[in-house]
């Protein structure tokens, strides 16, 4: 019984403190720097918004990209 | 009848007759041209999913902004605001106006993202600062301004300081090491339910040891890594010959969780892992919230500082000159066109023109400037171009002054008086006497050092002060949240504290004591119908808050009244409006500027003939008499002090009864004065609403603003009146009163819990049973008598 029971504690806190370490993770990327926002992201999380998100992510891919060249030909 | 219907824009609720109406699909309304067009150019733009997040909330009107964007690409504009990132792109941090709810900050970060040539954006919606990054080879940044303002908001840049930037930092040091000890310290939670459950059912030393093992395991990266602050704090308190509260903190939570870990690893007795994550847990939230507030400073100075004018047109050798403040010397000449603010104090040479002097007078209504009269820093031209000499720099100027002073007051606001802090350090240092008292006092009788040591500890883990360090939050909380619910926002507990304790209330008057607003008071002449109408018309036609005031008050007195065309409509400047309508000439205004009028005054004229003279006033607010009389009751000092001139402020003084009244004060003069009752050892509180009264808000033990007063004075405020009522103010000193009282109850019991334990504690009779049950009881009866507080009765 008592044996079951350390299993359980040394699972329930490499689990625990997993989740606490990607909790840290996002606090230190700043997700959670501006709260009133945190609290609100349930707002932007529809389809519409991921898939902005995703045009975003290639519109800055390929300006990065153009710049690095301008700044490579100059 | 009329009805009332929200504006398809911005949801604010109007008489449906003043709406401007369109039907596509559906009915819409709209309360202006400027809600229509930001209306359609979402709907256009496929972003009319912004109306669904908005929800029931309300917006502010768009934002009309008359100047110019391309300021924005002016060389220096970029030197002292645009800074390259390493990859070759623009960036700017800029303070975003008109944001309101999550929507807001949805549908700003949504048409930027969508506008080529940026490449990042992100908007803070806790203090509306944003950073963008952008590529200057596809999009200027007058262009991006443009766009923020086209769909209703407004833009000021600001630069980064390294306090802004080390208050970031702190502030997310905090969030972690609170986190994780919050984290932390609900799992020890959860484990005690099963352990002092198993007092009660028979536990086993082997299950006890699996609980102790976990509880060690969450309770050590609380103690080191959250608590290590405490540490710090310690460290430089005794390097300074200084026993500060992180001594104690330290002290005890470290004796603590070392007495456990001997318990842990063969000792006998019980663990007390929680009680160091506990006692951690709570002290560390109590210093996030400290570190909070002074973020709000850094950005509440961000706010202010992105008001001033960023350069000035000097006349030199004739031509115009576009320079930065630094630059602009005493003598020069200084032009200012409608719209624009003063960059540097000085005196009129030319032209005649009216300045609303809000921000150093608190007085909306336009203050009339010809040859010769002082022109002051920050005051905003209304109505004409007008040229004057400057009589100081930049740096001596009246808005450099203030923002200087409020910068300081800022840093070092009022210290908060804490009882509960103050006691424990008291607590906490007699508690530690006592504990090696009772260990010198054990040794000497016992010989056996083990046992000593023991009963030692034990004393200051039955002193655990749970009772003492929960006497002021619970209470505080349960007062908040009754505050909260009478639309009285409080930015933090401990202001209830010492609004408790006030000496003197010192209220400004326009916007504070008085509604702000002009309104007729008596009108003797009687007008024909034709008369009235254009009379109508003609006050119809401008913004001057004394025109509105003869439209409203026309409004509600005659019914039926019709819009004329009128033609030819003029703006004389500092006196009134012109207008032609078949070639008769009307007028209305003051009919000669050299007059000093006592009271504001209107008169209405037909081809010079004078029909009709109106005399204006602003109104005391409704409960302005019974809020100075309950101040009084409770013999606290009641003073009026105002930038308006002294007939008007005795005149009010007098109407509601204040103990005393100071007119024609400067921003500068009502802050002193907030001081000079301060150093004479008075608590006291400042009411206002204006951006002239921030300085003296800034100044006070506690700051009410006005929940329709100006940004910066909320801002600078401890206390917010949503509902914008003076009896708001009766209502926060009561519920405060009553809070307070029961702090110190609390307190009390706190203090009779441990004077009844600690001697059972230090004669070692305490059972690890005795001492969970009976801290959490002295707890329970803290929190059972905070429950009472809004038991309204």
């Amino acid at each position: 019984m008592n044996s079951i029971l350390w299993i359980e504690l040394v699972v329930g806190i490499i689990v625990s403190f997993t989740l606490l370490g990607i909790f840290i993770w996002g606090a230190k990327q700043g997700q959670f720097d501006d709260s009133k926002k945190m609290m609100n992201g349930l707002l932007n999380d529809s389809t519409e918004d991921l898939q902005d998100a995703v045009k975003k992510d290639e519109k800055v891919k390929e300006l990065k990209a153009n710049k690095k060249e301008k700044i490579k030909n100059s | 009848m009329s009805k009332v219907v929200p504006c398809s824009h911005c949801h604010l609720e109007f008489d449906e007759s003043v709406m401007i109406k369109e039907v596509d699909n559906e009915e819409l309304n709209f309360c202006c041209n400027g809600c229509q067009g930001v209306y359609h150019l979402l709907k256009d733009d496929g972003l009319d999913s912004f109306y669904e997040k908005l929800g029931k909330n309300t917006l502010a009107k768009p934002l009309a902004v008359g100047s110019d964007s391309s300021n924005f690409d002016m060389d220096s504009f970029t030197e002292r605001y645009i800074k390259k990132t390493d990859e070759g792109f623009n960036r700017v941090d800029l303070i975003i106006e008109g944001i309101h709810c999550a929507a807001c900050i949805w549908l700003n970060e949504k048409v930027l993202n969508e506008t080529a040539g940026i490449v990042e954006v992100n908007i803070n919606f806790t203090n509306n600062k944003a950073k963008i990054i952008w590529d200057e080879d596809i999009i200027k940044l007058s262009q991006i301004i443009d766009k923020i303002r086209s769909i209703g908001y407004n833009a000021y840049p600001y630069n980064r300081t390294d306090s802004e930037m080390k208050a970031t930092k702190n502030k997310k040091d905090f969030f972690l090491r609170m986190s994780i000890a919050i984290f932390a310290s609900m799992n020890i939670m959860m484990i005690d339910v099963a352990k002092y459950t198993g007092y009660f059912s028979g536990i086993d030393a082997e299950m006890l040891r699996i609980i102790h093992m976990a509880e060690f395991i969450f309770a050590s990266p609380v103690l080191f890594y959250s608590g290590w602050i405490f540490f710090r704090g310690a460290y430089y308190g005794l390097k300074n010959k200084i026993i500060n509260m992180d001594f104690l903190v330290s002290a005890g939570s470290t004796l603590t969780y070392i007495y456990s870990l001997y318990v842990l690893f063969g000792g006998a007795g019980d663990s007390y892992f929680d009680s160091v994550a506990m006692i951690i847990t709570f002290v560390l939230i109590g210093k996030y919230l400290e570190v909070l507030g002074k973020k709000s400073a850094v950005d509440t100075m961000d706010k202010i500082k992105s008001q001033i004018p960023l350069e000035a047109t000097i006349i030199l050798n004739e031509e115009k000159k576009v320079v930065s403040l630094d630059e602009i010397k005493i003598d020069d000449i200084i032009e200012v066109k409608t719209g624009e603010k003063a960059s540097v104090d000085g005196e009129v040479i030319s032209g005649f023109s009216s300045f609303d002097e809000s921000s150093i007078s608190g007085e909306s209504l336009p203050v009339a400037k010809k040859i010769g009269d002082k022109i002051f820093s920050g005051t905003i031209n209304t109505e004409s171009v007008i040229r004057y000499k400057a009589s100081k720099n930049y740096a001596n100027s009246t808005l450099n002054h203030i923002v200087e002073l409020l910068e300081d007051s800022l840093n070092s606001k009022p210290k908060i008086e804490d009882t509960t802090q103050e006691m424990s350090k008291y607590f906490s240092i007699m508690i530690l006497s006592l504990a090696l008292a009772t260990f010198a006092g054990w040794f000497f009788y016992e010989g056996s050092f083990e046992t000593s040591l023991i009963v030692g500890i034990s004393v200051i883990i039955i002193a655990c002060p749970c009772a003492l360090a929960l006497a002021t939050p619970i209470a505080s909380l349960i007062g908040i949240s009754w505050l909260t619910r009478e639309g009285l926002l409080f930015k933090e507990a401990k202001y209830i504290e010492t609004f408790a304790k006030i000496d003197a209330i010192v209220f400004d008057k326009t916007g504070t004591l008085t509604t702000g607003k002009l309104s007729v008071k008596n009108m003797p002449l009687s007008l024909s119908k034709e008369e009235l109408n254009l009379l109508y018309s003609l006050s119809d036609s401008s913004i001057h808050p004394v025109s509105i005031a003869v439209k409203e008050y026309l409004e509600r007195s005659f019914k039926d009244l019709k819009h004329l065309e009128l033609e030819n409509i003029e703006q004389i400047p500092a006196l009134g409006i012109q207008a032609l309508y078949n070639d008769t000439v009307i007028y209305g205004g003051r009919l000669d500027n050299n007059i000093e009028y006592k009271t504001t005054i209107y008169h209405f004229t037909i081809n010079n003939k004078l029909l009709a003279t109106f005399e204006l006033e602003d109104k005391l607010r409704e409960d302005a008499i019974d809020t100075i009389k309950y101040f009084k009751n409770e013999n606290i000092k009641t003073v009026l002090c105002s930038g308006d001139n002294d007939f008007t402020v005795s005149k009010i003084a007098k109407e509601v009864g204040v103990d005393h009244y100071n007119a024609k004060m400067s921003p500068i003069a009502k802050a002193d004065y907030i001081k000079s009752l301060r150093d004479k050892g008075q608590k006291v509180v400042m009411v206002g609403d204006g951006i002239n009264d921030s300085l003296a808000l800034s100044r006070a033990d506690i700051s009410i603003a006005m929940g329709n007063g100006a940004d910066i004075a909320i801002a600078v405020s401890d206390i917010v009146i949503l509902n914008d009522q003076l009896s708001g103010i009766q209502k926060s000193y009561h519920i405060s009163k009553r809070t307070f009282k029961f702090i110190k109850q609390n307190l009390m019991i706190s203090l009779i819990y441990n004077i009844v334990t600690i001697p059972i504690a230090m004669a070692g009779f305490i059972i690890p049973l005795a001492a969970a049950l009976s801290m959490s009881l002295s707890s329970l009866l803290v929190v059972g008598n905070s429950l009472r507080i809004d038991n309204k009765k």
